[in-house]
């Protein structure tokens, strides 16, 4: 291995390293304001970049019917529970969201060609239809189990991948789709040339760490979130809704999801199921953070795409042997070297 | 204690439902799962076969089995024992597809499998006996690149392929002729279907300056190592195998995968066909019938395997017929006997001429050089 | 019906299947009892020991490659040919092969704590399932075939009716099994595991073992799984022992009800079943197009959790009434006792003790003694530093300085285990005991150190007798307590003064020379109160040393023999109850000074 190769392998391994970062923020944000593992995180990778494709391809998303179906399931949830605890005053705010919006989305991807927008505009219809997903799992799926131990919700979660994951078959297809880059500009750093797209995906996702860092520090949500992280029952006792924060967890949690699979389409194909692995490997840099720190957490995930890169160099066969072998050691020194208290639950 | 009540509950109901009388075709395929892209167009084809074989109604059962063996070899046990059926069709991957034999030998149902590898037929024994099997075997897809990579003077080749049964069937298969083809395999990589980069793989490709690339990967999976190579520059020739065959392929590699060798089986290129070759009109007739289904360009090779399936049990059945009545042990073993017996049947892949030594009974018409030109497969002359 | 009725129809339906249903049935049956054993490791591993593994599958991988190599014996080299050959060679060296990656895999992972155990059983899991895929020798990822037959006493089981009841004989054996580990003194310290960890080391067990021990198990159940499955299917690939089977086995030990034997087998039974159900029903309800199985098991999974999280089991065994609770009080011989302190003697010297948290001192320059046969009383105003001091003692929080002797030997830097060993036994102040155990049993878990036999004993229920005479010395204490009539209760529906009794009857239990008791009357009533002082009373008398927290003055003074009162983590004062109780910084600590 000459230099040359080596940057090039870094620059691969921080380009995936990147996105399994911007995940695995996310699922120590859902973590830590839910206790969800979030195994469907890589789902939303997937439907946000399949999504995009099918409005290249001039489809219609199957994601715009479970934005529907999935609105009109919690808007009878959530006004039969209003009417119940005589909250009528709500209703037309859960209307507004889960009817109102679904239906309007419907509209635009019917009505007009999105097939014919800028590319701009085809992303953020993109998102506008598989964001919001985010919050409504969490409500039909999640928010009854509130209270529930650590690993039911994981094997909620779990049910929640399996039945994502026979959606996006049955929405996508087997098949695989690739978008156009963002951007066809290289450069040309003199070893090694960095094309445009490689870019895009590094600066958009520091661009979206400091953004949610800001968010964290500045908003009223941001703190609520936090506080809700740091201590569930006292944040309550302040007024801070579980619900809300569980939402809002879920809501962020989807939009990078999404967002980082837009980001990686145009440098490789995307398929109903790539999701898992990607989510897993965020896994790994959130675990490795201890699901608390956000730098940590970042770090490695940048680790692990790292190790992937140069394994898949030395010995492609046994890529995952060697990457989740060589994870094992790191798990055991951070475990070591993180205070916890033994006594759970 | 309610476990137990729950099965027996299930085990009532569907046996009420089980139909007895009539021809009843087990089909077991992996509609989901890794494998999706193979099964789901070979699933498609199932659903417009005849429902009227010989005077006789036939009844297909289809099942899924999520490219898992242990689904697989559960679905067989099920048709066998619930359904009674008379063939079983399936599995799409050759792993399901060994673990099979198994079972249907031991029922003495024949299976005609839809799965690459020879090692499903091969060799013929007490067990295979009962199997066969539709797809090109690797090896005559092996022999053809090989042959192929000849001719045009490449001496060295860098291999990449799926890091699962078909990666590795293929590499078995291909390595075997290096010596009589006179070229080196100087590298072999591997890549699983959803890794989102295979840069690391490419860059030992290079460094080994091969004069031509295999990458053997199924379906879209298959394009993202000639992406990357053609990023990285490499500018030898690229060989896919037949698993790449569907349009979907084409529509991910786009401009990357122009010029691009592979072997097909003569539906790929069915128009270009010379009329004189009777696999034309046999495929052009299916792909009309399947494109009415499912749209224009919907196409893949490997629901051409089933319709194969197909065309061998329509072949055999009225053979069968006279000899015992559909639902008994005779029946299928007269069944087996007609597969083994088919001669001169064209199907949409190839001429089958089986005998109790080939029960795949292909010839040199079951496949050709294909290469991807201005967006289409276009025959290699 | 009674559950021993049940139980027997169950037996009695299991003994049949084979006979009246169909050949599929008794497939689907076969495959259910295959998972139920993975699931029934894991419900000792996840439910019992809260240890979440999704690495099960590759255990299961293990068994089924060791045997599959072994027994086609085309693949060996020569020299291990005349070994292999037999299925029962393959399922020894499985079950040694398991048993070697499980111990190595363990002693790396276990000291995982908290998500990064998940996380690392992943790991690992992703690491074997690759690792078969790409080993030539175990055929690839095309896999083996070619693998016999099971044979029992000359009786070849090729046919799945026979099969059958190999399966369930295992499926039963394991669950007698893990009935007998659960039900032993391995067994409760098993299930102190989850939630009771610093309580259990402080009564002498070794955690770290415990969960090596389930572990082990667990893996070795599934090794055995693994082995009939490569027997039933005669064929092996990757494919089965991948990350996903490893998370449908602990989707099966939950959805059952992960906290019970029973609910590994209600699980893999209804989720096999429910799958078969689902490919059979879904497409005659909505027509043949599409997949619809996994969308549908995934939802109808979610509604599952949200209505019977603690899996279905617990529902079920709702519907039968409550077993009937065993009300014969256990008897049995007396355990040997260690030889009592001569009273007077020094039992506890702890000098110049700091702790420090961070840049926070709790306890700074503290020293104390007990004496065999007296009752030392640790006072002080809230936040003082006592339980700190408890902690820095007892071991369960070592001290930053200074030096803690007990009988004669220095303990400073000894885990509560090692001290519990030497005879200091004690109380906490959060009150720490298992509530889904019966008092009895949690009182048992103090004579851990007692008791001898290990895990293979108690699996087979070779240790009846010693079990019995742990039972029996818990029983004793239970009632010496006063809680005799509340002795086969779960020990969570106790009042709180009880459940503070409770835990002085497990101290008690480990037949301690030193007692240390965090607020023992905190929460008792006047007549309880006065009870405890007269046990107490009378444990002083038989030459036992008791070191006590107590906020309680009139108690304290009524009882302590001397009295040390800390105020900001110091010691303020020291002396007999009269000459403390006019120690004028001590009325300042308590009344803010009397001007």
């Amino acid at each position: 291995m000459d230099l040359q190769i080596a940057l090039l392998l870094s620059q691969d391994g921080i380009t995936n390293g990147a996105i399994y970062a911007l995940l695995s923020l996310a699922l120590v944000l859902v973590f830590a304001v839910t206790r969800v593992i979030f195994i469907p995180q890589g789902e939303f990778v997937a439907f946000g970049a399949l999504t995009l494709a099918s409005f290249q391809a001039g489809k219609t998303p199957g994601t715009l019917w479970l934005l529907v179906g999935a609105g009109v399931v919690v808007a009878l949830l959530d006004i039969t529970m209003a009417l119940r605890s005589g909250a009528s005053r709500r209703i037309p705010r859960i209307v507004g969201w889960n009817l109102v919006y679904p239906a309007a989305a419907a509209a635009v991807v019917f009505l007009l060609k999105p097939s014919e927008f800028p590319l701009l505009a085809q992303i953020v219809l993109a998102l506008a239809l598989v964001v919001p997903l985010g919050p409504m799992m969490y409500r039909l799926a999640y928010q009854p189990l509130a209270e529930a131990s650590v690993l039911v919700l994981l094997i909620v979660s779990v049910a929640v991948h399996l039945a994502l994951v026979g959606l996006g078959l049955l929405f996508f297809g087997a098949e695989g789709s690739r978008t156009p880059s963002f951007s066809d500009a290289s450069f040309d750093l003199g070893l090694v040339t960095v094309n445009g797209q490689t870019l895009w995906v590094v600066g958009a996702s520091l661009l979206l760490i400091v953004v949610l860092a800001l968010f964290f520090e500045r908003t009223i949500y941001g703190k609520a979130l936090r506080a809700t992280a740091m201590n569930r029952t006292g944040a309550r006792l302040m007024g801070i809704s579980t619900v809300m924060a569980g939402k809002l967890s879920f809501l962020l949690a989807a939009l990078i999801g999404a967002f980082s699979g837009i980001l990686i389409a145009p440098i490789t194909t995307i398929y109903y199921d790539t999701g898992f692995l990607i989510g897993l490997k965020g896994f790994v840099g959130a675990i490795v953070g201890g699901l608390a720190s956000y730098p940590i957490a970042a770090a490695g995930a940048i680790l692990v795409g790292l190790l992937e890169a140069f394994s898949s160099f030395w010995a492609s066969a046994f890529k995952e042997v060697i990457v989740f072998t060589l994870i094992i050691p790191v798990l055991v020194w951070r475990s070591l070297t993180t205070r916890h208290v033994e006594e759970d639950e | 204690m309610k476990l137990r009540k729950l099965v027996v509950a299930i085990a009532a109901t569907c046996s009420a439902f089980v139909v007895h009388a009539d021809i009843t075709v087990g089909v077991t395929l992996s509609a989901t799962g890794p494998a999706a892209s193979l099964g789901i167009p070979e699933k498609n084809t199932i659903a417009l076969l005849p429902t009227m074989i010989g005077g006789q109604k036939v009844n297909y059962i289809v099942l899924d089995d999520a490219s898992d063996t242990t689904t697989a070899v559960k679905n067989v046990r099920k048709m066998i024992s619930e359904s009674k059926v008379d063939v079983i069709v399936g599995s799409t991957i050759t792993p399901n597809s060994l673990a099979m034999i198994d079972v249907v030998a031991e029922a003495e149902t024949p299976m005609i499998s839809m799965a690459a590898s020879a090692r499903i037929v091969d060799p013929a024994n007490p067990k295979t006996k009962w199997v066969f099997k539709t797809p090109q075997n690797d090896q005559q897809m092996a022999i053809a690149i090989a042959a192929h990579m000849a001719d045009r003077g490449v001496k060295t080749v860098a291999f990449i392929g799926f890091n699962d049964a078909y990666g590795e069937g293929w590499h078995q298969e291909f390595i075997k002729y290096a010596d009589t083809y006179k070229f080196k395999v100087v590298a072999n990589e591997r890549y699983s279907r959803a890794d989102t980069s295979v840069t690391g793989q490419v860059l030992k490709i290079i460094a080994a300056k091969p004069d031509a690339v295999l990458i053997a990967g199924s379906g879209t999976p298959a394009a993202l190592p000639q992406v990357t190579l053609k990023e990285r520059g490499f500018a030898g020739k690229y060989y896919q195998t037949h698993g790449i065959a569907n349009n979907d392929f084409l529509r991910v590699g786009g401009k990357n995968v122009e010029g691009t060798y592979l072997p097909a089986g003569p539906i790929l290129v069915a128009a270009q066909l010379p009329d004189s070759n009777p696999i034309k009109k046999s495929a052009l007739a299916y792909i009309a019938k399947y494109e009415a289904a499912h749209g224009k360009g919907s196409i893949s090779t490997f629901g051409g395997h089933a319709w194969d399936a197909g065309l061998l049990l329509q072949n055999a059945v009225p053979t069968a017929l006279k000899k015992a009545q559909p639902g008994t042990k005779e029946f299928r073993a007269a069944l087996r006997d007609a597969l083994e017996g088919t001669k001169d049947l064209v199907g949409v892949h190839g001429v089958f001429n089986m005998s109790p030594s080939d029960h795949l009974g292909y010839d040199q018409r079951a496949r050709v050089m294909v290469t991807i030109d201005k967006g289409a497969w276009k025959l290699d002359k | 019906m009674r559950p021993r009725l049940i139980l027997a129809v169950f037996l009695g339906l299991l003994l049949i299947a084979p006979l009246v249903a169909s050949e599929f049935h008794v497939t689907l049956l076969n495959y259910i009892g295959l998972y139920a054993i993975v699931a029934l490791g894991l419900v000792l591993l996840t439910g019992v020991g809260g240890l979440t593994s999704f690495g099960q599958a590759a255990f299961v991988g293990l068994g089924a490659y060791t045997t599959a190599y072994l027994s086609a014996t085309e693949n060996l080299p020569g020299w291990a040919a005349s070994l292999g050959g037999s299925p029962w060679v393959g399922l020894l060296a499985g079950l040694l092969v398991t048993a070697v990656v499980a111990f190595v895999l363990g002693f790396l992972t276990l000291r995982l704590s908290g998500h990064y155990l998940p996380l690392g059983t992943i790991a690992w899991g992703i690491s074997l399932y690759f690792l078969f895929g790409n080993l030539e020798f175990l055929g690839g990822h095309t896999g083996m075939s070619g693998i016999p037959a099971l044979s029992v006493f000359g009786v070849e089981l090729r046919e799945s009716r026979k099969f059958y009841y190999v399966i369930w004989a295992v499926v039963l054996g394991a669950v007698w099994l893990t009935q007998n580990l659960l039900d032993s003194r391995e067994g409760r310290a098993i299930r102190a595991l989850k939630g009771g960890v610093i309580m259990a080391e402080a009564m002498g067990v070794d955690t770290a073992r415990s969960k090596v021990v389930i572990f082990l198990v667990a893996a070795l159940f599934a090794c055995v799984s693994g082995w009939l499955y490569a027997h039933l299917q005669r064929f092996v690939n990757p494919t089965p022992f991948g990350l996903h089977i490893g998370i449908e086995y602990l989707f099966m030990a939950v959805v059952g009800g992960s906290a019970h034997v029973w609910g590994a087998l209600v699980g893999a039974g209804v989720i096999t079943v429910l799958k078969q159900w689902l490919q059979d029903w879904l497409p005659r309800l909505l027509g043949a197009s599409g997949n619809f199985e996994m969308i549908v098991f995934g939802l109808m999974m979610i509604v599952v959790l949200q209505r019977a999280r603690d899996g279905l089991w617990p529902i079920l065994a709702r519907l039968v009434p409550q077993r009937e609770v065993r009300r014969d009080v256990p008897q049995g011989e007396v355990l040997p006792r260690k030889p009592v302190p001569e009273s007077g003697l020094v039992l506890l010297e702890a000098r110049n003790v700091v702790k420090q948290f961070g840049g926070l001192v709790a306890n700074n320059n503290m020293s104390l003694t007990v004496k065999a046969g007296e009752v030392m009383a640790l006072i002080g105003p809230n936040g003082a530093g006592k339980s700190t001091m408890f902690n820095c003692i007892s071991g369960v929080n070592p001290p930053t300085k200074g030096e803690v002797r007990f009988r004669g030997e220095v303990v400073t830097n000894l885990n509560s285990r090692q001290i519990a060993k030497l005879g200091m036994s004690r109380t906490f102040q959060h009150v720490r005991l298992l509530p889904t155990m019966s008092v009895l049993e949690n009182v048992a878990i103090g004579g851990h150190l007692r008791g001898s036999k290990g895990v293979l004993p108690a699996m087979l229920h070779l240790e009846r007798e010693e079990e019995q005479r742990l039972l029996a010395e818990a029983a004793r204490q239970v009632e010496r307590v006063g809680l005799k009539d509340s002795m086969f209760e779960l020990a969570g529906s106790l009042a709180l003064g009880q459940q503070r009794t409770l835990e002085i009857a497990r101290a008690l239990c480990a037949d301690p020379c030193l007692l240390l008791l965090d607020e023992p009357a905190a929460g008792l009533r006047y007549l309880e109160k006065q009870s405890l002082a007269e046990l107490l009373r009378k444990l002083r008398g038989e030459g036992m040393g008791i070191l006590l927290v107590e906020h309680d003055m009139d108690f304290v003074m009524g009882l302590a023999d001397r009295v040390v009162v800390m105020e900001f983590g110091e010691k303020i004062a020291e002396g007999l109850p009269d000459e403390v109780q006019r120690d004028p910084a001590v009325l300042e600590a308590y009344l803010g000074g009397v001007d």
